[in-house]
């Protein structure tokens, strides 16, 4: 079903000023709907119990909910698991929630503060994704950044050498473990 | 034996033919309505693209509603067209 999601192509949506919050004041009042669509998907997600991801809602609120992705294999982030934040507006799924590392994470189009560059999170966002196509897109931007529009130069100048980028990696999740 | 029928009432049955079960945007069954209507049928129709995709009519008529530039389907990015039975 997902198309164009890819983080190759995330052309335009680059740039180092793309922490765009998703307009909220969209004329949809109807609530009701977007929490009934966010309970079918939370039905799902349970039945699927898809491998390498997970997703709840954080306590009562059903527009706010937490995710975990695993590093996908055969990456330099493999058997890490991550913490996501995904906030949903009151337009979903016309609109996309934002998402965000809880978790840190040194990866070329992920900031410091936890947030993503990924063009299905911003001008590539179609209603018909949802909560399992989005972590999926994640997982798999992990293993394949796109370094053309990165958030942390660092991480992306760094990518093309995999020894010492894991090497890095693991040094900055030592000094992290406890966050 | 002659019988005289005094009084019938007639029943119908009807559900859409779509390629799929539920609206992919709003994920209510298409036999149902979108989340902002009552009564399914007519008051709220499924609708098809050119692209051969079919969802709420509701539902589309926002999505596209909601698109500055580019009016796309949502599933497969082709400019969306309404199919004309």
């Amino acid at each position: 079903m997902a198309q164009n999601i890819s983080p190759e192509q995330s052309g335009g949506a680059g740039g180092s000023s793309s922490v765009k919050h998703n307009d909220d004041s969209l004329p949809i009042k109807d609530n009701h709907a977007v929490s009934k669509r966010l309970h079918k998907e939370l039905m799902n997600l349970m039945m699927a119990n898809e491998k390498g991801i997970s997703a709840f809602p954080d306590g009562e609120n059903i527009f706010k909910w937490v995710g975990t992705i695993a590093g996908p294999t055969n990456t330099v982030y493999a058997a890490q698991t991550y913490r996501l934040s995904l906030d949903f507006p009151n337009s979903y799924p016309y609109a996309a929630p934002v998402v965000k590392f809880l978790t840190p994470c040194f990866h070329p189009n992920v900031d410091l503060q936890g947030a993503i560059c990924l063009d299905i999170l911003k001008d590539k966002w179609s209603a018909l994704y949802d909560v399992r196509t989005i972590l999926l897109s994640i997982q798999s931007l992990l293993g394949e950044p796109n370094n053309e529009s990165p958030l942390n130069a660092q991480a992306a100048m760094m990518w093309n050498d995999q020894k010492e980028y894991k090497k890095y990696l693991d040094a900055f999740y030592e000094k992290h473990k406890d966050t | 034996m002659k019988l005289t029928i005094k009084s019938w009432t007639g029943v119908a049955s009807w559900r859409w033919i779509a390629n799929d079960e539920n609206c992919g945007i709003c994920r209510m069954s298409f036999e149902s309505t979108c989340p902002e209507c009552a009564l399914p049928g007519d008051d709220c129709p499924l609708v098809w693209g050119v692209c051969s995709h079919c969802f709420h009519m509701h539902c589309i008529v926002k999505w596209l509603n909601l698109q500055p530039l580019n009016k796309q389907c949502p599933m497969c990015r082709q400019s969306w067209k309404f199919n004309i039975h």
